[in-house]
């Protein structure tokens, strides 16, 4: 059985889906989300073999939410769309799965039985964006969009990868971020500064140099972050200090 | 006496020259007295040619000249004012004092200061708002008659020696004061004749053009065609009262009205010579029948003998066609009619562009609106299919609805030729969408109606509330990840004298941008309906609060509703 997910934030459409995808008994929906955000988190902690997206949804579109998602981990994906000329156009040209609504029983069990014969890695990158403008995180029992310049800096624990932005302070609590370090030093204007770090050069007020050729740095709004041995030359060499 | 003779003599060779120049343009600006920079050198130029003039024609007696000088000197300052008098005199007393003789300094002094005396009687005159008093005859008389014994005055006091000053006033004095007075009165008369002839003819011509104007208005704005242009001749012909007025476009005769209308039909191709000419060198054809022949040329005995065409040439130098204006054999064309026919030309190639500029408008309009009905979105029809393919499985009556829904919207969409509806079945139009979209986002939408039941009969252009709802859901509630809330309101406002309608699509997203010029088509194509409609001052205006709400505003007047009235009856 794959394991899938569903993400559309149509109610009817996904219920659809979901009904449709068990009629092939090949499938096992692990989760059903109604938006990109959502969709995202369940991705992460639940790591399917295939996601079900859907192109237009608020605020992230599956193919901004694409770009979010880890390379290492990234599932298969089968768009699904009621109409987008442009996305259908690529679909076709980089013969990625996609199904059309409303959904057609026999293409998308020819469609799981594709995924199953072949679940090899394929390239989305033709579909990557390069930079992202939006970052999904989520706050206190909310989602919040933070645009990649109001981040201060990022970093992973136990729980999870977490953000700072500038418009908290260093006491607040942090908000938590479904993407992953690398997405985010790949694909935002963070850069590393620890194994477990990422800091955003505009934010940094004081390095401070520390023994063992370690250092801190020190934020405009006050929060701290290690700089590890491997990374510091990099960052003295980016700000011209030796 | 012998001497008042020769000077009339004189006088009338010098009236004859004035009433030959009177023939000339350069006379036009003395016949008003405009005080423009031009009118003054003309005045200054034509009236010091008179004076010295006057000294030429003069008679030499005792050493000095008895002359009709002080005509120029005076009518200069009359017609031309202080300073223009004043030149005007010095000028012909200068002239006067190389001349020599024993008066010459007086002649000289006295000249000067007849022209300054005119000035200053025009000044009077000007000042007290009197300007027509200028132009009769018998103040040029009695200012000249004046002047002149202001001068034997001056000869009197400044020429030496006195004896003889004295036996020549007494021989000059008479005579040259009748003179010199009636002179200026035929003088002023020739001018005053002229000034009334140009001012009847352009009387005259600017009535009969303004009438034609006014009776042509808005004929042509239904485009230039069979039926408005033979409004527009049968106009032509009446005000004219030309023989026969037709109109061409560049290939046919579009109307003709007047003699020989029995073989000169509308519809027919041109075959006239001189037409095609007109069109093809855009220039003025005028065959008056005696120098440049004219002959009908489609009948031999047609009774028309002269003939004017006149291109109608349109932006770019554009011919749209040629407006003839005909004269039976027997009669000859008037001048003022020549003139009027190009003013005419004029006029009509302007309400040509502007009638093809109203047609295009309004095609243009029917265009856009047709694109609005077109514009279903393909998303939101396959979007809805699948949610029906949902809610079959489920709630196969549900379904069935939202069929009905979807096609009565549909159906609505299609209506292609109806310009207005009642807000009634624009409520229904959009209840229809909007339930479909409900079912869609059947867990994070919601729709409120808030509109005054009065409101019902209330006529708007088609397509006004449908696409500010679908804009609320496509750009506004659908990009929530929260619940969605759209709220459709009418009221009628009765602040002022004048009751409005308001009606309001209110969604909580606040997404819109203003940009300026560039709001999205279908809402631009709402906002020129209803300006079309009520007026400029009326519309649609968008407002929004960031990450708030969103307002779509539409304001109109109330009008009388046809639904009340037909209840009372």
């Amino acid at each position: 059985m794959l394991k899938a997910i569903v993400i559309d934030d149509e109610l009817y459409a996904r219920e659809e889906l979901i009904e449709l995808l068990k009629e092939t008994a090949e499938v096992e929906i692990i989760a059903s989300c109604s938006n990109a955000v959502e969709g995202l988190q369940k991705v992460n902690s639940l790591k399917p073999d295939v996601i079900f997206l859907d192109i237009q949804m608020p605020q992230i579109t599956g193919l901004e939410m694409l770009s979010m998602l880890d390379p290492e981990t990234m599932p298969h994906v089968v768009f699904v769309t009621a109409y987008d000329e442009y996305a259908l156009q690529a679909f076709e040209d980089n013969a990625f799965d996609y199904i059309l609504k409303p959904v057609e029983p026999g293409r998308l069990s020819k469609t799981v039985k594709r995924l199953k014969s072949s679940i090899a890695k394929r390239d989305y990158s033709g579909l990557l964006q390069e930079q992202l403008e939006l970052i999904p995180c989520a706050g206190y029992n909310r989602f919040i969009l933070v645009k990649p310049d109001e981040i201060e800096m990022a970093f992973s624990d136990q729980s999870g990868v977490h953000v700072i932005t500038n418009m908290q302070s260093s006491t607040e609590q942090t908000a938590g971020c479904s993407l992953s370090l690398k997405v985010l030093e790949e694909k935002t204007c963070l850069i590393r500064c620890h194994r477990q770090y990422l800091i955003n050069p505009t934010a940094i007020r004081e390095i401070k140099l520390l023994e063992n050729s370690l250092a801190e740095i020190i934020t405009c709004n006050g929060s701290t972050a290690p700089v590890s041995r491997r990374y510091l030359k990099a960052l003295k060499d980016r700000f011209s200090l030796s | 006496m012998e001497l008042i003779f020769s000077l009339l003599q004189q006088l009338s060779v010098y009236l004859v020259i004035a009433y030959l120049l009177s023939k000339t343009p350069l006379f036009m600006p003395l016949t008003t007295v405009s005080g423009h920079f031009s009118q003054r050198l003309a005045c200054y130029v034509v009236f010091s040619l008179f004076c010295v003039l006057g000294t030429y024609f003069g008679l030499a007696i005792e050493n000095a000249i008895a002359n009709t000088r002080a005509i120029g000197a005076v009518m200069g300052g009359l017609l031309g004012g202080p300073v223009v008098g004043f030149a005007v005199g010095l000028t012909g007393g200068i002239h006067r004092y190389t001349m020599g003789g024993f008066t010459d300094t007086a002649c000289a002094i006295s000249t000067t200061a007849e022209g300054l005396l005119g000035g200053l009687i025009h000044s009077y005159y000007v000042r007290r708002g009197l300007v027509d008093k200028i132009f009769k005859p018998s103040v040029a008389f009695v200012v000249l008659l004046a002047a002149e014994v202001m001068q034997m005055t001056i000869i009197l006091l400044v020429a030496q020696p006195f004896e003889q000053a004295l036996h020549l006033v007494k021989a000059i004095a008479l005579p040259m004061i009748i003179a010199n007075s009636i002179g200026a009165a035929l003088f002023m008369s020739i001018i005053q004749d002229r000034k009334a002839i140009y001012e009847k003819y352009s009387a005259a011509f600017s009535s009969k053009a303004l009438k034609i104007a006014e009776r042509s208005v808005g004929i042509l704005s239904s485009g230039f065609n069979q039926q408005s242009t033979k409004k527009i001749a049968q106009i032509i012909y009446e005000e004219t009262g030309v023989g026969a007025v037709s109109i061409t476009d560049r290939e046919k005769i579009m109307a003709f009205i007047g003699i020989g209308d029995d073989h000169h039909l509308p519809g027919t191709p041109i075959s006239s010579e001189c037409t095609r000419q007109a069109i093809q060198n855009r220039e003025l054809i005028y065959a008056d029948g005696y120098e440049v022949a004219y002959q009908c040329s489609l009948h031999e005995k047609c009774k028309l003998g002269s003939a004017l065409v006149i291109p109608l040439v349109g932006g770019e130098d554009e011919v749209l066609g040629t407006i003839k204006l005909y004269e039976p054999k027997q009669k000859l064309f008037s001048t003022l009619n020549r003139h009027l026919g190009e003013g005419l030309a004029k006029l009509l190639s302007n309400q040509i562009l502007t009638g093809r500029y109203i047609e295009q408008q309004t095609l243009l309009t029917q265009a856009e609106l047709r694109l609005l009905q077109a514009q279903v979105n393909p998303h939101f029809l396959f979007n809805s299919l699948n949610t029906i393919s949902a809610v079959i499985r489920r709630d196969p009556d549900k379904a069935r609805q939202l069929i009905q829904h979807l096609s009565q919207f549909f159906r609505r969409n299609l209506k292609h030729n109806i310009e207005s509806v009642t807000i009634e079945e624009e409520l229904a139009h959009i209840t229809a969408y909007l339930e479909v979209e409900l079912a869609r986002f059947s867990d994070r939408l919601e729709v409120e109606f808030q509109v005054d039941p009065e409101l019902h009969n209330v006529v708007v252009p088609t397509f006004t509330l449908q696409p500010l709802v679908e804009n609320a859901v496509k750009h506004g509630t659908s990009t929530l990840l929260e619940n969605g809330r759209i709220q459709v309101k009418g009221s009628i406002v009765r602040n002022s004298a004048q009751p409005l309608v308001e009606l309001l699509v209110i969604d909580n997203a606040g997404n819109y941008t203003v940009k300026e010029n560039e709001t999205g088509l279908g809402l631009q194509i709402v906002d020129k309906r209803l300006k079309n409609a009520f007026g400029q001052s009326y519309g649609l205006q968008m407002s929004c609060e960031k990450g708030v709400s969103c307002t779509a505003q539409i304001t109109f007047p109330l009008l009388e509703i046809k639904g009340v009235n037909k209840k009372n009856a």
